[in-house]
């Protein structure tokens, strides 16, 4: 896909993230002159998510992509302000999150309850797709903000 | 050139004066509070374990031993052929990343040797009474915006995105005035999943946009174990088993009570959900 065609939607899915994670930045109380950058981190890693799914390639690496991106920019720059790295780390993946698909397969197991020899085995096949993506996209959000730690952080034990 | 990803390296504890009784419970009686402040309010082991024993041997210890249970801490300190231990429990699990930001800041102004242990109780007491900067109708209206711009980014139309933030602000109102009364978390989350459940069932009963059901998904966002899953899978990489199984089955239960609610709410209004 042509990046120019991509611009529009990258900069909407940008606002959108953003405000996701504002609002999760308040919810966690984090400090006011902090909220801008939990905004720009909540927009960087999802934006870099949305950018790479429009050249083609698939959510799960487009996530641990865009999670280690928000892991390693993160890290940097509180380690910079002097701040604990979680604060911008969690408050960047929040818009990651695969709710949807969670919702879906929450919704999917539930409905394998009422379902005839017929259709039982898409409903089966549908759900277990949603339940599997929620955890790969999980892990690739846990991976992604925990690896920077796991490459800069190598001195002696202090405890 | 400093490296930004490397914490400041810890003071050596030769050649430190051995401290006196009294002083010895002194600083371990701070250090058990900073810790306390940080498990309480969302920080991972590594944090709590590296910021109380930076605390006790920059206040003179030679050397702490750090034992983070889930729901306490306990902690030896060291000082000349003298110890000290005590325990302390840690009751409530929320997220304040105000406190976590303070109780770094004034970690490092004990190590820099700026503050003593007299004028880090008095900081320890500001930090621990600090009132929320957010105004309660402010954190409603934005974490409803925050779960309707989720709804965005999961397609959905403008329809569906004002169902979503009014039901997520109405589940907001809800949680807080619960969380107010001290109800148990995971009934708080079923009631909120409940509530915004069945305020997000407009948009199925409605028929209001190409897939209303996403008001109901994107409504219960406000409620996503996040801090607890993060922090559990932080906690299991660095080798904390015990607080990372822990954190990661508190974060299931929590996610399995928003399915929960959120059910209650769906067959009540009689909306299947797809």
């Amino acid at each position: 896909m042509n990046l120019l065609t991509l611009i529009p939607e990258i900069l909407q899915d940008a606002l959108w993230s953003g405000l996701a994670a504002l609002g999760f930045a308040m919810l966690f109380n984090v400090p006011r002159h902090l909220l801008l950058a939990c905004v720009l981190f909540g927009a960087l890693g999802h934006a870099t998510r949305t950018l790479l799914m429009g050249f083609g390639l698939a959510i799960e690496p487009a996530t641990l992509i865009g999670a280690t991106i928000v892991g390693f920019a993160g890290t940097y720059w509180a380690n910079r302000l002097h701040i604990p790295s979680m604060i911008f780390t969690v408050t960047g993946a929040i818009p990651l999150v695969p709710g949807a698909f969670a919702y879906r397969a929450m919704i999917g197991i539930l409905s394998v309850v009422s379902a005839t020899p017929e259709n039982g085995g898409d409903i089966l096949v549908e759900a277990s797709t949603n339940a599997i993506k929620t955890a790969l996209l999980l892990l690739a959000i846990a991976l992604g903000i925990a690896w920077p730690l796991l490459l800069f952080q190598r001195p002696k034990p202090v405890v | 050139m400093v490296n930004p990803f490397k914490p400041e390296t810890v003071p050596s504890g030769r050649h430190k004066p051995p401290l006196n009784y009294e002083e010895l419970r002194d600083v371990i009686d701070l250090a058990l509070w900073a810790g306390q402040l940080l498990l309480q309010y969302g920080a991972d082991t590594q944090l709590v374990e590296e910021t109380i024993h930076r605390l006790g041997t920059g206040l003179g210890c030679d050397w702490m031993d750090i034992l983070v249970s889930p729901n306490a801490v306990v902690i030896t300190a060291h000082s000349g052929l003298d110890f000290r231990t005590k325990v302390r429990r840690v009751v409530s699990m929320t997220v304040n990343m105000t406190i976590l930001t303070e109780v770094s800041a004034v970690t490092r102004r004990v190590i820099a040797g700026d503050i003593d242990r007299f004028e880090l109780r008095k900081e320890l007491l500001r930090i621990s009474t600090l009132p929320r900067n957010y105004n309660r109708w402010m954190v409603v209206l934005m974490v409803g915006l925050a779960c309707a711009a989720f709804s965005r980014l999961f397609g959905a139309d403008w329809p569906v995105f004002i169902v979503t933030f009014f039901a997520a602000a109405g589940a907001m109102f809800v949680r807080q005035e619960l969380q107010r009364h001290h109800f148990n978390a995971l009934l708080v989350t079923i009631a909120t999943a409940f509530v915004a459940g069945l305020l997000a069932s407009a948009a199925p009963l409605l028929r209001l946009g190409e897939q209303p059901s996403l008001a109901l998904a994107s409504a219960v966002l406000l409620l996503v174990p996040g801090v607890p899953l993060i922090n559990a899978a932080e906690d299991l990489i660095k080798g904390h088993l015990v607080t990372g199984i822990v954190r990661g089955i508190t974060g299931g239960l929590l996610a399995t009570c928003i399915a929960l609610g959120l059910l209650l709410a769906m067959s009540l209004m009689g909306v299947n959900g797809l």
